[in-house]
């Protein structure tokens, strides 16, 4: 589908991806904008969940770890899709 | 800028769902109909699709307390053209929503109309009107990133505005977007002008 030099740089950002998306994210304490808005307007965040691997994580791993796994999963189903897509094209 | 649960009113989610569904009906036909050329650029469609998906993951910190990620809605249309940049912001936005919950269920409809679609469609506009008068990719594709985040961020401030019947959310959306939209252009710009100069065959408008 595609290089393995896209995979490799793919598999480097995902190792590296809990640096900013876990370690820094609870040092600093950053948030998005949308964070600022549901703060002026008191908004409230359904408790309601569908999946197991909610913002990343994944049950019974550290956090650094189930998001480099949430990571995996993610492109890997991408993957899936793009094969899919060129399945159907062919037929 | 995911939206989550709870934060649109049910006539504001209900609409977004309706009007994205019906771009991305418009969208499938446009692809179905470009078949030949489709086939060449499903594998770049999935590397960028992956590749948004992870760097959607990196959330740089900003000073103030804010952070930044790139959307990536811009380069997938100025890369692989509109509509399947469309299709491919789609993609990672709802294995992003069903897989992870990032983002709710019932703002779907919005985060893809933000993100997915206005990002994309009107950024592509704009990079094609600037590189049409200047054939500046950098300068195209800066201010196509630039403008792709600005006006999710709109999209999304009228949405919750809309909501709650406040101007604030636009404000606030609007202007942090348009700040945070510089470093949107900066990397478009960089990825689109390395792709352009190591193998121009592969970005749709040269």
């Amino acid at each position: 589908m595609f290089s393995l030099k896209t995979l490799l740089t793919l598999l480097v950002l995902l190792v590296l991806s809990p640096l900013f998306g876990v370690f820094l994210a609870e040092e600093l304490g950053y948030h998005e904008p949308l964070d600022l808005v549901a703060e002026e307007l008191r908004l409230n965040e359904s408790e309601f969940t569908w999946t197991p691997l909610k913002e990343y994580t994944v049950p019974g791993l550290p956090d650094w770890l189930g998001y480099i796994v949430c990571g995996v999963l993610g492109v890997l189903i991408i993957i899936l899709a793009g094969f899919v897509m060129k399945t159907m094209i062919r037929r | 800028m995911h939206i989550p649960d709870g934060y649109l009113s049910p006539a504001v989610a209900g609409t977004t769902l309706l009007l994205t569904l019906g771009v991305l009906l418009i969208a499938i036909r446009k692809i179905s109909s470009e078949k030949d050329s489709l086939n060449e650029k499903i594998p770049l469609f999935t590397a960028l699709s992956a590749g948004i998906f992870v760097a959607q993951m990196i959330a740089w910190p900003i000073p103030g307390g804010t952070s930044l990620h790139l959307i990536g809605g811009a380069l997938v249309g100025i890369l692989v053209g509109p509509w399947l940049g469309v299709l491919s912001m789609t993609l990672v936005l709802s294995v992003q929503c069903l897989v992870f919950h990032d983002g709710g269920l019932t703002a779907i409809g919005a985060n893809i109309l933000n993100m997915g679609i206005m990002g994309v469609l009107t950024s592509y506009v704009v990079f094609r009107t600037v590189y049409r008068f200047t054939k500046k990719v950098w300068l195209g594709s800066f201010l196509a990133g630039w403008f792709s985040l600005t006006i999710a961020g709109l999209t999304c401030g009228i949405e919750l505005g809309a909501s709650w019947n406040s101007s604030l959310p636009v404000y606030v959306m609007t202007s942090w977007h348009a700040i945070l939209g510089l470093i949107e252009g900066l990397i478009t710009s960089s990825v689109v002008s390395y792709l352009t100069l190591k193998s121009p065959g592969v970005v749709r408008w040269s």
